[in-house]
């Protein structure tokens, strides 16, 4: 158990010095809600009409709406670039220490995607603070079960962003994972805009984004934002939870890291 | 005397390319054991099949008694030193070896405890606070080395750990990792392509094109071949007839 306890921490460490000592990455990470947030949103709230939909009761801003969308953002994209580093550290090398470790290759991934979803957690509370500044504000039990919310639906994603990575067999190659794959996963969800409302325009469209996992985690967060459960919603998060570590398991067993 | 480190019949295909062709061998308990082989003779898919970095396709590694089926026990009494920089280099030296300690179970006080005496060695206490990035080629070697003894283990591994480095250096660091065999009777791999790092009394292995060509004690195989020097000795039993 000892041994056990201090590898997350390690790993949660590592990933924490790395978090402080880029700052850049927090202050991007940070930046790109918030210029949606503050941006977009001003320019798209006069074309977008919402309509009253759960789990809201009342009539609602442009960037109310939006603000769980962004939440998932900071989730995806930052996802993508722990993924983006675990390449990095496979080309460089430093993920032989890891992967050569005496401890289950299953619990070090899954240590390495808490660690991140730790970090999403940080970023993700500065930028509902300052949404909180900005007049965005949830009732104080909001703030407090999204934390978990947060946390949990950010380790599915960085499940994902893992796969992904097991699969790419070259750094160059995460280009396009952004084209194919991050774009095409935030666009077509609820982040941005209502799904009834894509289903105006395209009933093929709406059908892809109902069965994007991300639409899933951005509504589950905005439920819990609202403090309101829907359990179809809890049953798709577990199996969305399951499924995608059984791939970031599965894309890392045996996986080959050598440079031949 | 018991063998730390054993072999059994390995053979690995990378696709249809066979990389390593029926290897067997025993390293003894507080050895000092070289495999020498040049580039592409399958002293890396062996060193990665050993630490678990590839999956087995045929026959058995034992560590310390232990099956690699069993890594749990196997790996926890070995130390690695891969050929790649593996520390992160935006850390200081402390902070790397904080982390690795982690992995092996230990707090950061115990992980520093355990190479205190290493860390004085390897004249690396100035170092520790220092970015990774910062250090030359050398100390970056000399911390991977302590880096790798913090679980205090049994047997040593080492993938071509002076390449890119001076002479001076590379000496300087074969003769601390020799000292370890002497003083604590840790048994070493030392894995190379550089005849001038092995001495007469090392048990050594000739790898080439995946197969073990020759082993025993650089003597008994130079006396066996009638031959003056290594690089001789290599030339000869490396030689394809034609």
């Amino acid at each position: 158990m000892k041994i056990l306890f201090y590898c997350a921490w390690g790993i949660i460490y590592k990933e924490l010095l790395r978090f402080v000592k880029q700052k850049s990455r927090f202050l991007s990470a940070l930046v790109r809600p918030l210029l949606w947030l503050f941006i977009f949103s001003s320019g798209f709230k006069m074309a977008l009409g919402l309509a009253i939909i759960p789990p809201y009761e009342t009539y609602i801003t442009y960037e109310t709406y939006i603000v769980p969308g962004l939440i998932g953002m900071i989730l995806l994209f930052n996802g993508m670039q722990s993924s983006l580093t675990m390449l990095f550290d496979r080309e460089m090398g430093s993920m032989k220490i890891l992967l050569s470790s005496h401890i289950s290759r299953n619990y070090l991934l899954f240590c390495k995607m808490f660690a991140t979803a730790i970090v999403s957690c940080i970023q993700s509370m500065a930028f509902l603070f300052i949404a909180y500044c900005y007049g965005i504000e949830m009732e104080i039990w909001a703030y407090v079960l999204v934390l978990p919310v947060i946390l949990f639906t950010s380790i599915i994603l960085n499940a994902l962003a893992l796969f992904i990575s097991s699969v790419i067999k070259q750094l160059e190659n995460f280009a396009a994972v952004m084209n194919f794959v991050i774009f095409p996963m935030f666009f077509l969800s609820s982040a941005l805009y209502p799904l009834w409302k894509m289903k105006d325009s395209s009933v093929f469209l709406y059908s892809l984004s109902s069965y994007n996992p991300f639409t899933h985690i951005v509504e589950f967060i905005r439920f819990t934002l609202y403090l309101k459960f829907d359990s179809s919603l809890l049953f798709i998060i577990v199996f969305l939870f399951v499924s995608s570590l059984s791939l970031a398991f599965m894309g890392y067993k045996s996986k080959k890291t050598g440079s031949k | 005397m018991k063998n730390i480190l054993s072999l059994k019949n390995i053979s690995y295909k990378y696709e249809k390319k066979l990389a390593l062709n029926n290897i067997s061998l025993d390293i003894k308990e507080g050895s000092f054991f070289v495999l020498l082989g040049l580039n592409a003779a399958g002293k890396s898919t062996l060193f990665s099949l050993i630490t678990r970095l590839l999956n087995m396709q045929e026959g058995e590694i034992k560590i310390n008694d232990y099956s690699l089926k069993a890594y749990k026990k196997a790996l926890c009494s070995i130390g690695t030193v891969f050929q790649e920089p593996t520390l992160d280099l935006d850390l200081s030296v402390r902070q790397n070896l904080y982390f690795y300690g982690c992995l092996k179970g230990l707090s950061f006080k115990e992980t520093l405890k355990s190479i205190k005496e290493e860390i004085d060695k390897l004249d690396l206490h100035s170092s520790l606070d220092i970015v990774v990035r910062k250090l030359n080629g050398g100390h970056r070697r000399k911390v991977e080395i302590l880096r790798a003894l913090i679980n205090q283990p049994k047997l040593l591994l080492l993938d071509e750990a002076t390449v890119g480095l001076d002479v001076e250096a590379r000496f300087e660091i074969l003769k601390y990792i020799r000292n370890l065999v002497k003083e604590k009777n840790i048994s070493v791999l030392w894995i190379s392509h550089l005849f001038d790092e092995v001495e007469p009394s090392d048990a050594l292995a000739i790898i080439h094109k995946g197969e073990i060509l020759e082993k025993d004690q650089l003597k008994n195989l130079l006396k066996k071949y009638n031959k003056k020097e290594l690089k001789e000795l290599f030339a000869y039993v490396t030689r394809e007839e034609k």
